[in-house]
């Protein structure tokens, strides 16, 4: 509702949102450690395509402001068997978005007949996304295989964009493994090398950013299905002690 | 990490009574908000042979703060020709801070110590305005205080010896940390006896 074009203008529409805007006075009465920071997946997020399917990983860490609320969170969604989505920003907005495209998927796939493809759950992830734009904080990544064209990983993040892309990155750790990427990823790799450029990355990530921690789940999905592989603290390869 | 001044860098400390001696702890992390710069920043201080202090808040004013006490320190040692007592360095932290009452340094401090010959010990815990509690036997500040509290709780008995302090403070903050993004990535923990000052350094979780 435009308030300055009167052809749009709703009166009652205007003093309801009046009406029921937080007060602005509670900033200033209530203690800062009382005020709820929201809770956020600030995370690292990383998909990659082989030849043959596709290795995601993730950190584990959920955080409320400083305080880390989930230390061995699961960021790996399944949004079908083997279609996955990786989510960061809001922990809220990217749950619910993930479970209405499973619902969608779902329903796809019994009207198909057939398991749905990569690039549809991507769209479905990429319209929610887009239609709320205003409202969500959600940035995503849709990977896994389908039957068409094999592995496949789509980018979805915050605005509502959709591209496929054969390395990606997301989530507030990722900005400092961006350079790492350009350094370390070339094309076809095998899947060790993917395996191990997945984990070195969110092992680096970890180590500089303040929101992603814990440890790292990664799955290898092909058209064998989905392997998962949680690597415990102890186990994260050595990265340059600071 | 919203725009709280206290978590800007973030960091934690802990001070540990046991019999005759006491621990004090803090963590290496050094950061701007979610960026981890550097892992040797430490925030514990010594002001004399047995007088330890620990500052946790704004890195600035932690360096700030912990200089200018300095400066005053050497200057009653010149004058009183003797080392500082736990008790005169608590009273001239107050005096620093509240001098600043009205725009204060955004630091919480930890004050410890022990008497050489009576084995007396010291544990002071203040607020950034020079609010001193009484002699306490387990103290905390920074981000993560509040759950190194709860372990600190659990852990402490009372008449510990110092390995069995060490340990104490060790586990208590190196397992608050972890519910912490804004501290962590390693530890120091000096455990002060009558004789000696036993420094540890600990690697904990790098995250």
């Amino acid at each position: 509702m435009d308030v300055l074009n009167p052809m749009t203008y709703d009166a009652e529409e205007d003093q309801l949102r009046d009406r029921t805007k937080y007060s602005q006075m509670d900033k200033h009465i209530i203690p800062v450690e009382f005020q709820q920071q929201p809770v956020s997946t600030g995370t690292t997020i990383v998909a990659v395509e082989y030849d043959g399917g596709v290795i995601i990983g993730a950190d584990t860490r959920t955080s409320a402001g400083t305080f880390v609320m989930n230390r061995f969170t699961d960021k790996l969604t399944p949004l079908t068997d083997q279609i996955f989505c990786l989510r960061s920003g809001s922990a809220a907005d990217t749950q619910a978005i993930a479970q209405v495209v499973t619902y969608q998927l779902d329903f796809l796939s019994a009207e198909m007949n057939e398991p749905p493809l990569v690039r549809i759950a991507a769209n479905c992830v990429r319209r929610m996304i887009y239609q709320y734009r205003d409202d969500f904080l959600a940035g995503m990544i849709v990977a896994g295989w389908d039957k068409k064209l094999g592995g496949q990983v789509y980018s979805c993040p915050l605005g509502g964009l959709l591209v496929r892309q054969p390395v990606t990155l997301g989530g507030s750790g990722s900005t400092y493994i961006w350079g790492y990427l350009d350094n370390n990823y070339r094309p076809n790799m095998t899947k060790d090398e993917c395996y191990d450029f997945v984990l070195k990355g969110i092992t680096l990530a970890i180590t500089r950013d303040g929101s992603s921690g814990g440890c790292a789940r990664i799955a290898i999905i092909n058209k064998d299905g989905v392997e998962r592989i949680d690597v415990l603290g102890n186990d994260l390869p050595k990265v340059f002690d600071l | 990490m919203g725009d709280d001044i206290l978590s800007y860098n973030g960091g934690v400390a802990l001070a540990m009574k046991g019999k005759e001696c006491v621990a004090i702890a803090c963590d290496k992390r050094y950061g701007v908000q979610n960026r981890t710069i550097a892992t040797n920043f430490t925030k514990i201080f010594q002001y004399s042979d047995h007088c330890f202090v620990a500052f946790c808040g704004l890195a600035t004013d932690v360096q700030t703060v912990s200089e200018r006490l300095k400066f005053r320190t050497n200057l009653y040692e010149l004058r009183e020709q003797r080392k500082l007592k736990p008790v005169v360095l608590y009273n001239m932290l107050t005096n620093l801070l509240y001098e600043r009452r009205f725009g204060p340094y955004f630091v919480f401090a930890l004050v410890v110590g022990l008497d050489p010959k009576t084995g007396e010990t010291y544990v002071y815990d203040s607020d950034n305005i020079g609010a001193v509690s009484d002699n306490v036997n387990l103290a905390t500040v920074g981000t993560a205080s509040e759950y190194i509290f709860g372990l600190g709780e659990l852990f402490f008995k009372p008449n510990m010896n110092s390995d069995e302090l060490f340990e104490a403070t060790s586990q208590a903050l190196l397992n608050g940390v972890d519910r912490d993004s804004a501290s962590g990535w390693g530890a120091v923990v000096y455990v002060i006896e009558k004789d000696k000052v036993t420094v540890r350094e600990l690697k904990g979780r790098q995250d």
